[in-house]
């Protein structure tokens, strides 16, 4: 019931939250990788390493275009430097790495990839295509399954909310990742869309889980008045229906209920990130990361934000429908 | 009789529940034993896939230009330039290459024709790349007076703008129509390239006929359909020049003297006998249909890829035992059962990995430990109805059965959804986002049938016992913080 009886703090929270991260993301911006924009990354490892300035001076003397050369370490923890140029062709590809493992002891090229700007491009689009499929399908689901919910909120609200709920989740992990693209170089890869992909199922589960209760509850606590009318020689049956309890109460709830599942299972998953995070490698690190954030981003939203969010609703049809 | 068949007895019954969790728990526990012999047998029929991020190796992309065929033909081409690259990078002596046709998928404006080459365990592409793209392209092309004459237009021009200084040439067009400055050759492409070829051979000129005897000549023999296109363009042409390219060179340009039905052409084109024999070999072994260009490259070094591999199974294993406390301290007893199920979860899904088979890569093997964390999901909603009705008074079996029940309608609806985005996610995705779509899609239904078939099975087989009695089997029953 906490959810309910604060939920003008929780909105306004939420409201914070969202405002605070299109902020980020519009004033940092997103350091887009190579996967893309097109480009190419070098990854090139020593026993001892040079200077960063020397790899510097070494690659700017071939002519590359914009270059930028990040310490780093592989993953055997050696020390390492990616190097990321515009994409290569197979002949500055072996120039380049030719005069950088050079530079230092047992240097060696350990990783390396070249984009083109088409598959770049390609990808954008891809990535744009399949957001925007897979949130027409969730509101057309979610109005659909609960198409039997009736009053006083209806079920395309529902589809609705899930989706303003969504957005959030999702806006919580790619300003984070806005953030540490600023502060710490990590780039936007094709691991951040599966991240954002699987925060988007996530938050979409958790938030099914709490209307689903919802759904439970108001069929619990209604009673039904059936009538009989004849239009044209054909009987038709009217049902309608009035709740027995105050319908914040029953979403209140119906949070309830659900409250210990949905922090129960968001502890399940965030511990198997934990272990993502620390034991998994540097490949995977963001990824945990970016998952965490949006884990609990979906936990904190389909207790505080979902439910509160259509009695809110809810209250406004009454007061329009009280002004009549 | 008749009493005890209607109405079985209790301990038939417990006696049946009891049989059924056995059995599973044996099938289980042999397909943890099949999955377990597959990975580390290495003779193994099913063993692990290892994408190359984890096996360490190269992964090429190269773009097709299909510009000047035919659409209808193209998927027929593509095929024909997959198993050429095919052969090719088999002589490279590879173990398990991998080359497939990828066609960009319809939000690009053109489709774009690619071909994706995989090579585990090589770390040095430049051998790779000049192994595939040593590959001559063969092509026959009509000389042109029209592009002749733009050419010889285009050079007079040319001395003329080098003798007086400063002047460039800017646009030229010929009735109005901007010409291309760059024709190298004044041909035309007849359609007829190396696609056709079936083989090709080294030949030495007869010494009679006035040519001059034992010139190295290459001999290529088209296929039927090949054969019927040249016998046409000969026919059609008597008296014209054809072009022989080779990788875009004119290497020669004889006349065509009468129609050729044969299906055989001759190549002459001053080789010594060394050079000859190498196109002959390189010929047969594949002309390209049509060119290509690499436009994306990936090396991931081996001794990197074992370590990523190595982490991502400690870390799976933690997030496995972490994962498990939590659902024995909080659950106790069904938390056990979940372990349980949990366990079945990732042996089906291994069996699944082996068996279809999944290409595992970094981010699968991340996708799949988050799935851990996620796949007790099903599970927590059914102990959470069962809690509440084991509370309110009920048995913990009758709870079990209500708590199924309950939380049947909310796993539905949470995995419907769930398994649509994967749906959408797999048709859209590259072919990175598409294996973890897979995955991911995998891990829902494998986790519905875990929880509402596995931990059903034993859940119910447990004694029962009422929240009343006040015993330690009633307290195991239970579950958080209190008592």
């Amino acid at each position: 019931m906490f959810a309910i009886n604060n939920k003008k703090i929780f909105l306004i929270i939420a409201a914070v939250i969202m405002t605070s991260s299109v902020v980020i993301i519009g004033a940092l911006g997103l350091n887009l990788g190579i996967d893309f924009t097109g480009g190419s990354l070098t990854e090139v490892a020593y026993q001892t390493a040079p200077a960063k300035d020397k790899v510097e001076s070494a690659v700017s003397q071939h002519d590359l275009g914009g270059v930028s050369v990040r310490e780093s370490l592989d993953e055997s923890g050696d020390a390492a430097y990616i190097i990321r140029t515009r994409d290569l062709s197979e002949s500055e590809r072996i120039e380049l790495s030719e005069s950088v493992t050079a530079l230092g002891e047992g240097g060696e090229i350990t990783r390396f990839t070249s984009i083109g700007p088409v598959i770049g491009q390609e990808l954008r689009d891809k990535a744009g295509w399949a957001i925007f499929g897979i949130v027409s399908i969730i509101i057309l689901y979610v109005a659909f399954a609960f198409a039997g919910i009736g009053t006083p909120v209806s079920s395309w609200m529902y589809g609705a909310v899930t989706i303003f709920v969504l957005i959030h989740d999702v806006l919580v992990p790619t300003a984070l990742m806005s953030i540490l693209g600023y502060a710490a170089g990590i780039e936007v890869d094709v691991l951040f869309v599966m991240a954002l992909l699987a925060v988007l199922g996530y938050s979409v589960n958790d938030t099914i889980v709490v209307f689903d209760r919802v759904r439970e509850n108001l069929q619990k606590n209604r009673t039904e008045h059936r009538k009989k009318r004849k239009e044209v020689g054909i009987v038709h049956e009217d049902v309608t229906y009035t709740l027995t309890k105050p319908y914040d109460e029953i979403v209140g709830s119906a949070v309830s209920g659900t409250l210990s599942r949905s922090i129960n299972t968001s502890i399940t998953t965030l511990v198997a990130l934990t272990a993502l995070y620390l034991l998994g490698g540097a490949v995977t690190q963001t990824f945990a990361l970016i998952l965490f954030a949006g884990v609990l981003a979906g936990t904190y939203s389909s207790i505080c934000i979902a439910s509160p969010l259509v009695v809110t609703y809810a209250q406004y049809l009454e007061r329009k429908q009280g002004n009549k | 009789m008749s009493e005890t068949k209607t109405q079985p007895s209790e301990q038939s019954v417990a006696f049946l529940r009891w049989f059924r969790s056995i059995v599973l728990v044996g099938i289980i526990g042999w397909l943890m034993l099949t999955v377990y012999q597959n990975a580390t047998s290495s003779e193994a029929e099913n063993p692990f896939k290892l994408g190359l991020d984890l096996a360490g190796g190269s992964h090429l992309i190269y773009e097709a230009d299909v510009s000047g065929v035919d659409p209808l033909e193209v998927p027929e081409l593509m095929a024909v330039l997959r198993d050429v690259i095919e052969r090719r990078v088999n002589i490279f002596g590879v173990s398990e290459p991998i080359v497939q046709v990828e066609r960009s998928s319809f939000v690009t404006e053109e489709p774009i024709e690619r071909l994706v080459v995989e090579l585990p365990g090589v770390t040095d592409v430049s051998e790779a790349v000049a192994e595939i793209g040593r590959t001559p392209l063969l092509e026959f092309k009509l000389y042109s007076a029209d592009l002749a004459g733009q050419q010889s237009a285009l050079q007079n021009l040319e001395s003329l703008t080098a003798s007086s200084s400063g002047a460039v040439i800017g646009d030229i067009s010929i009735n109005g129509e901007t010409i291309d400055r760059e024709i190298s050759e004044p041909f035309e492409d007849t359609g007829l390239t190396g696609r056709y070829l079936e083989t090709a051979s080294l030949e030495f000129a007869g010494s009679g006929g006035g040519q001059l005897s034992n010139e190295p000549l290459v001999s290529v023999r088209f296929t039927p359909e090949g054969g019927k296109l040249f016998a046409e363009i000969t026919r059609a042409n008597v008296g014209e020049q054809l072009g022989i390219f080779l990788d875009g060179d004119l290497i020669s340009a004889p006349v065509i003297n009468e129609a050729i039905t044969g299906g055989t052409a001759i190549i002459s084109g001053g080789f010594t006998p060394d050079e000859a024999r190498e196109l002959a070999q390189n010929l047969s072994f594949g002309a390209l249909p049509v060119p290509i260009e690499l436009q994306s490259t990936q090396t991931v070094g081996a001794s990197l890829g074992a370590e990523v591999l190595d982490k991502g199974v400690k870390a799976g294993m933690l997030g496995f035992g972490l994962v498990m406390l939590f659902m024995i301290v909080w659950y106790r007893l069904p938390g056990l059962v979940a372990c349980i199920a949990l366990v079945s979860y990732i042996t089906m899904m291994l069996a699944l990995f082996q068996l279809i088979p999944v290409t595992l890569t970094a981010a699968g093997l991340a996708g799949f430990i988050l799935s851990l964390g996620m796949a007790v999901d099903a599970n927590v909603l059914v102990f959470e109805r069962m809690k509440e009705e084991y509370r309110s008074g009920s048995s913990s079996r009758e709870g079990a059965q209500t708590g199924f029940k309950r939380a049947w309608s909310a796993i539905r609806d949470g995995n419907i959804t769930s398994l649509l985005s994967a749906t959408i996610l797999f048709w859209f995705g590259t072919s990175m986002v598409k294996g973890f779509a897979l995955v991911f899609g995998m891990g829902i239904l494998v986790s519905m049938f875990s929880a509402l078939f596995i931990t059903r099975t034993l859940l119910i087989t447990l004694p029962e016992a009422r929240k009343s009695d006040g015993s330690v089997l009633a307290r195991l029953l239970g579950s958080g913080l209190n008592k």
